[in-house]
């Protein structure tokens, strides 16, 4: 697995400045709230990292509405909390440009999109949907050889590790999982598709080499994947990949932490 | 300006092909009751969200009732999968096997 260790720290430390601000329409009663601002990490998820957003703006709500879920909206696009941080972002990269920081959500509690977003119950829900994501990873890097025969303690590292924003406690069990088991190649590289603009993702059966033998390279799969668009520039964690990159090596160093990496063409 | 032609048109060919409908195989597990039908077709576009909202009609559970829809009897996908994409990824023989279950089963 991952020899490059520094790029691992490098990712796992990506942070986004967010000025959150309620809806003008939700304000209850004379006094504006303040913009929150929070440095939330890439890697993470909203509603891990919203605890103090919500606490900050429910005194400005009215009361009858505070019992609602709270929902983040950019550019009048509800906010996936299923999808990482980082992913919502590069989301609405355009042309090379990135969205300005801080980057401006608007908060609600009230006309929750309950056609567009899944509802999270609790945090609970938060844990359930990233486990699942590792055990659907793991099933296709390993057909599910490796996390099944975790312990659950070891289950447990994982999800607190991100938790707590602690590298070494989530690192020393992931990279049981981010070893292949069989030879060099994982059997199939877990991977999202997005195109930036759109909160819709496609996911299909990526192989990390060709029938010759051969690395799959970034630019091979993207091509494969979207024939009809020439020549587009790919982007994981904000950065733009060089297509001579093999996917493997992706897999194993820039994966997101449900062990997926998620890959938005612009 | 031709390049925009050329992706409106892709797109086009992508709405209508999330209109097809794929074939998917409901089985239960564990104290589920099981379905008359089992074999469905499906619109691709469908959620995971939706194929419960579905099931729970067709089993008639009442709304304490908790549900849940594993792939492979090994992962729980997210309710806004679509099942174009698992199909795309775990169809055996043309057809995507689900598994539900009214407790949790795979974790």
């Amino acid at each position: 697995m991952a020899n490059d260790t520094e790029i691992l720290h490098y990712l796992w430390n990506g942070k986004l400045a967010v000025c959150f601000q309620l809806d003008e329409q939700e304000i209850h009663g004379i006094q504006n709230p303040e913009p929150f601002y929070l440095m939330v990490p890439r890697m993470s998820y909203f509603p891990l990292v919203c605890d103090k957003v919500k606490k900050h703006f429910l005194k400005h709500v009215d009361p009858e509405k505070q019992e609602l879920e709270m929902w983040l909206e950019y550019k009048d696009i509800p906010l996936k909390w299923n999808y990482p941080i980082g992913v919502i972002y590069d989301l609405f990269t355009i042309d090379n440009k990135q969205v300005d920081l801080p980057w401006k959500i608007t908060i609600h509690f009230d006309n929750f999109p309950e056609d567009k977003l899944i509802r999270c119950s609790c945090r609970d829900a938060v844990e359930s949907n990233f486990m699942s994501s590792m055990k659907e990873a793991d099933m296709l890097k390993h057909r599910s050889q490796v996390f099944a025969t975790m312990q659950r303690h070891q289950h447990s590292q994982l999800w607190t590790g991100l938790l707590n924003d602690k590298f070494d406690q989530f690192w020393s069990e992931n990279k049981k999982l981010m070893e292949p088991t069989e030879g060099n190649y994982f059997k199939h590289i877990p991977i999202h598709f997005y195109q930036s603009g759109s909160t819709s993702m496609t996911q299909t059966l990526v192989k990390p080499i060709s029938d010759d033998g051969n690395q799959i390279t970034l630019g091979e799969l993207i091509k494969l994947h979207y024939p009809s668009m020439d020549n587009p520039k790919v982007f994981t964690h904000g950065i733009c990949i060089p297509k001579e990159t093999p996917v493997q090596w992706m897999s194993e160093h820039m994966s997101y932490l449900d062990n997926f990496l998620h890959i938005i063409v612009v | 300006m031709e390049e925009d032609t050329v992706e409106s048109s892709a797109l086009k060919v992508n709405a209508a092909e999330n209109k097809e409908k794929i074939e998917i195989l409901l089985k239960a597990t564990g104290n589920a009751p099981i379905l008359k039908t089992k074999k469905w077709m499906v619109e691709k576009e469908k959620t995971v969200a939706a194929i419960i909202e579905f099931l729970r009609k067709l089993l008639k559970l009442d709304s304490s009732d908790a549900l849940f829809l594993y792939i492979n009897q090994a992962f729980a996908p997210s309710p806004d999968q679509t099942m174009k994409n698992l199909y795309d990824c775990y169809s055996t023989e043309g057809r995507l096997i689900l598994h539900y279950c009214k407790t949790q089963a795979w974790g």
